[in-house]
């Protein structure tokens, strides 16, 4: 049984870290059932690993109530979720836990609320907040990166609460406890090792505890790493020339994996460290993945993202071979302009239309098709006009 | 200038023309009539990269969650792989510890009975 498993925590005690974050959330409640209303529900923010499930789960437990979770595995349309919660007039799901009576031992849990997709699961959000707007039964949300856009209602209805990575400490105090209850002995070289390399991770340390328990050796490089911050990831991988490496650290932040594209059509662009015919090979190969994104996002035609699975990391690996370099930074511009794939057109409008068009006295259409591109190819080395253009922008 | 994650801070008035350059920053907010808030790690390393030049420097500010009192990131083992994006965390004398599980769950069990109100 896997030890994440094994040692789900029961009581809110046991759940290690965030200690403000929970103390916030115990408050919210008991004036919830106090009557004291004012927020319908709260907003666990933070990224995965860290306990928000675990910390849900707990706290239900320790105060007697039911928890009716809908996660990110659940068709979340309106539809499906007032069939499963309940329209607040109608029998329910939800009648047949708590009978006709007040819903008091309810504990409803939206996981993965930043997963709920605007068009497939139509209406889902609007869904939980009519239903938070209810205010029948206690609501706890809990997202990695809510969207300050598309989940501005979620974000203004709910309290927001954020929990943070733990710190190595924290993780250290989080395998005593395990080793302990599993009778046996750790070096603290090893306990060292794992909590200083799985980035505020619990379920990642617990995870490598019991490999190392089983007699693994713990190869961290090849060891999935979730949660890594997009520049952490961005180094990892540029100074990687192992396949399985590239291939583990994209396959656990797949949801980086646009950004990590565009960022890499951003640095063959700009880099001099590359000849003229491996710059048009791994051009050629980002006009394929390119094409791919684009077919995916357009059509949703998720079945796509295995075969950009499958090539990213070649393309990875070879644009490494090549010769492109990271410098540890990505100037904020560029980063505006070339990365943020997701917002890339509506970003572009609004900064043409506020800001660069009085400055620049051109066309929409000159600056798209002649403007853009040739800010694109030039790598701006001075440092003054590089601030000048991460303001303009 | 010492400062706690989450809790906000102000500027000296006579650095009043690189408010704009701090609020521009991912991670800052700025909350009229109450501060500045760091959200996290890379944007006070971006505030201090700014204040640096006027001999000032933002430190953060962390509460051992067993005795209370300041944990100093510098002297600890772990600073270079730590976030320090929390507001508490356990300090040297507390760490070393032999039973020190045991006192962090009873702590927080003291925590949750508070406010309980048991």
């Amino acid at each position: 049984m896997l030890w994440t498993e094994k040692y789900r925590p029961k009581k809110i005690e046991d759940v290690i870290g965030n200690e403000e974050a929970k103390q916030e959330v115990v408050k919210w409640l008991i004036d919830w059932f106090t009557g004291n209303k004012e927020y319908p529900g709260v907003l666990l923010a933070g990224p995965p690993g860290i306990g928000k499930t675990s910390f849900v789960y707990a706290l239900a437990n320790q105060f007697n109530l039911h928890v009716v979770e809908l996660n990110a595995s659940d068709v979340r349309t309106a539809q499906h979720i007032y069939a499963r919660v309940g329209s607040i007039g109608g029998a329910s799901t939800l009648d047949a836990f708590t009978g006709t009576g007040p819903r008091r031992n309810i504990l409803l849990f939206f996981d993965e609320v930043d997963g709920i997709d605007p068009k497939a699961d139509t209406g889902g959000l609007s869904a939980i907040l009519d239903i938070a707007n209810k205010k029948e039964v206690p609501i706890v949300a809990a997202a990695n990166f809510p969207d300050p856009v598309k989940h501005k209602d979620l974000l203004n209805t709910f309290k927001y609460i954020t929990f943070r990575p733990l710190t190595p400490r924290q993780i250290i105090i989080l395998l005593k406890r395990i080793a302990a209850n599993e009778g046996i002995a750790v070096s603290d070289e090893l306990l060292n090792n794992i909590a200083t390399k799985v980035n505020g991770d619990a379920r990642l340390a617990v995870n490598l505890l019991q490999e190392a328990s089983h007699g693994l050796d713990i190869d961290i490089t090849l060891t999935p790493m979730e949660n890594l911050p997009f520049e952490e990831l961005i180094r990892r991988l540029t100074n990687s020339y192992n396949i399985n490496e590239i291939r583990n650290l994209l396959n656990s932040n797949s949801n980086q994996i646009e950004d990590v594209f565009y960022t890499y059509y951003d640095l063959i662009t700009r880099s001099n460290n590359t000849s003229f015919e491996d710059k048009v090979r791994l051009l050629e190969y980002c006009i394929k993945l390119n094409e791919m994104f684009g077919r995916m996002n357009k059509k949703r035609s998720f079945y796509l993202f295995r075969y950009i699975l499958t090539l990213m990391p070649w393309f990875i690996y070879s644009a490494n071979r090549a010769g492109i370099v990271y410098d540890g930074r990505i100037p904020a511009y560029r980063f505006k302009l070339f990365i943020q794939n997701r917002k890339y057109r509506d970003h572009l409008n609004e900064v043409y239309t506020d800001r660069l068009k009085m400055i620049l006295h051109e066309s929409y259409r000159k600056f798209v098709t002649e403007t853009l591109p040739t800010i694109k190819f030039i790598d701006i080395k001075d440092e003054i006009l590089e601030d000048l253009l991460t303001k303009v922008i | 200038m010492n400062i706690k994650y989450g809790t906000p801070f102000r500027i000296p008035r006579r650095l009043g023309d690189r408010f704009r350059d701090i609020v521009s920053i991912r991670g800052v907010k700025y909350i009229k009539g109450t501060g500045f808030i760091i959200e996290n790690k890379e944007a006070l390393d971006s505030i201090n990269k700014i204040l640096v030049k006027m001999g000032l420097i933002l430190k953060p500010l962390i509460n051992c969650y067993i005795c209370g009192g300041n944990v100093d990131c510098d002297e600890c083992t772990f600073n270079k792989s730590c976030h320090k994006a929390v507001t508490h965390c356990i300090c040297k004398t507390c760490f070393q510890q032999r039973d020190l599980v045991n006192i962090y769950i009873s702590k927080q069990t003291q925590m949750i009975r508070r406010l309980i109100g048991e």
